[in-house]
């Protein structure tokens, strides 16, 4: 069972249980407290440039650092990837949701996303209403949304090829932490997903509650969901002429399935298959 | 394997954000962009010098193939390949 479900999930999917957008709303700040946020990410912060230097130097120390960065993330600001359809019902209990330029695109490619129209990456809960106080986090301003808007909106990103995943931020209240955060991601330009990917880093990134399998009798070759995997897992079979899935590499992002013309692709839950059932 | 050393000369590069070549012509996407001057309820202007550092981040994954020092306006990108030891040469040589 997923980590999340089982602590926070309370019969439900964690993100789709909506005691854990709320805790935002309980939090209170003193004075001369550092929030834990801040010292989090003063810590990670550390510890990535330690470890990111110590795996190009292929130093020994790298796997050490490895492990204590991502126990540090799994405890402080996990992210999980969803697919399209559970997205949808998220934004139905996440109000409110509002998007504003991605912070990962502005790092790492310098986006300057200054206008709704630009806008990629999604908050989510009481927190956003704070945003004004660092406008260069949210640079352009953000934009809240109804619930048909913010459904348009990801289904729009989706389209173009980006998949979804939830943060969760920290201890909320009560040690218990709050999702903030809905992104719309892609390789090379979001940092989870290279994280996860180039540096091994699992609780950047963990995988959804599914997993894609292509019907084979449907399946015309077209190739339009090779385009679509951010991850590596698709390919197209020569021989067959056919589109192949590697199910161990698979993050149930669904991209491939909301991208198929055929409808050739399906959704299992990760849950039904026995060898990925604890692989997250 | 040992990865090549990227210096950046923080003298000459003074608006990364602002001229963004080198973050967008490189391939392994090795770079990141921060503002180093965060002001509360002030955006940072992207052409204000030295409010933005241009940082190394993944080098791990950097290839050496010289696009950003190509693209850099202001020559402010070394990159320095590892050194190959002698010893390790004649020892694969003589296998």
């Amino acid at each position: 069972m997923c980590e999340y479900c089982e602590k926070y999930g309370e019969g439900t999917l964690w993100y789709l249980n909506s005691r854990n957008y709320g805790r935002q709303l309980y939090r209170r700040s003193r004075p001369g407290y550092v929030p834990d946020a801040i010292s989090y990410r003063q810590e990670r912060d550390k510890l990535w440039t330690e470890y990111f230097e110590a795996v190009a130097d292929g130093l020994e120390k790298a796997e050490r650092l490895r492990l204590s960065l991502d126990k540090l993330v799994q405890e402080n600001e996990p992210c999980q990837v969803l697919p399209l359809k559970d997205v949808l019902k998220l934004i139905e209990i996440a109000q409110p949701v509002a998007s504003m330029s991605c912070i990962c695109r502005k790092q790492m490619r310098a986006a300057d996303e200054r206008s709704p129209a630009e806008y990629t990456c999604g908050g989510l809960g009481v927190g956003m209403l704070k945003w004004e106080r660092w406008p260069e986090r949210y640079r352009g301003g953000v934009h809240f949304m109804s619930i048909k808007e913010a459904q348009d909106w990801v289904t729009r990103l989706d389209r173009k090829g980006m998949m979804h995943c939830v943060m969760v931020y920290g201890s909320g209240y009560e040690g218990r932490p709050f999702v903030g955060g809905l992104c719309n991601c892609d390789y090379p330009d979001c940092y989870e997903i290279r994280h996860r990917l180039d540096y091994k880093l699992d609780h950047h990134l963990l995988k959804s509650h599914y997993v894609a399998m292509v019907d084979f009798n449907r399946c015309n070759g077209c190739g339009i969901c090779a385009q679509r995997c951010q991850f590596g897992a698709l390919k197209m079979e020569a021989s067959r002429g056919k589109a192949s899935i590697d199910m161990l590499r698979c993050f149930g992002c669904g991209l491939c399935h909301t991208g198929c013309p055929r409808d050739a692709i399906q959704l299992v839950q990760r849950e039904s298959v026995p060898q990925l059932k604890e692989v997250w | 394997m040992v990865a090549p050393k990227i210096s950046i000369d923080h003298g000459k590069c003074t608006t990364p954000f602002d001229c963004k070549k080198c973050l967008r012509i490189c391939p392994q996407g090795v770079f990141w962009v921060l503002p180093v001057k965060n002001v509360r309820f002030k955006e940072t202007d992207a052409k204000e010098p030295g409010a933005w550092k241009l940082i190394v981040q993944y080098r791990a994954l950097c290839t050496d193939c010289g696009e950003c020092r190509r693209v850099c306006p202001v020559a402010a990108i070394t990159i320095t390949s590892p050194a190959i030891s002698a010893k390790g040469e004649k020892g694969e040589r003589t296998g």
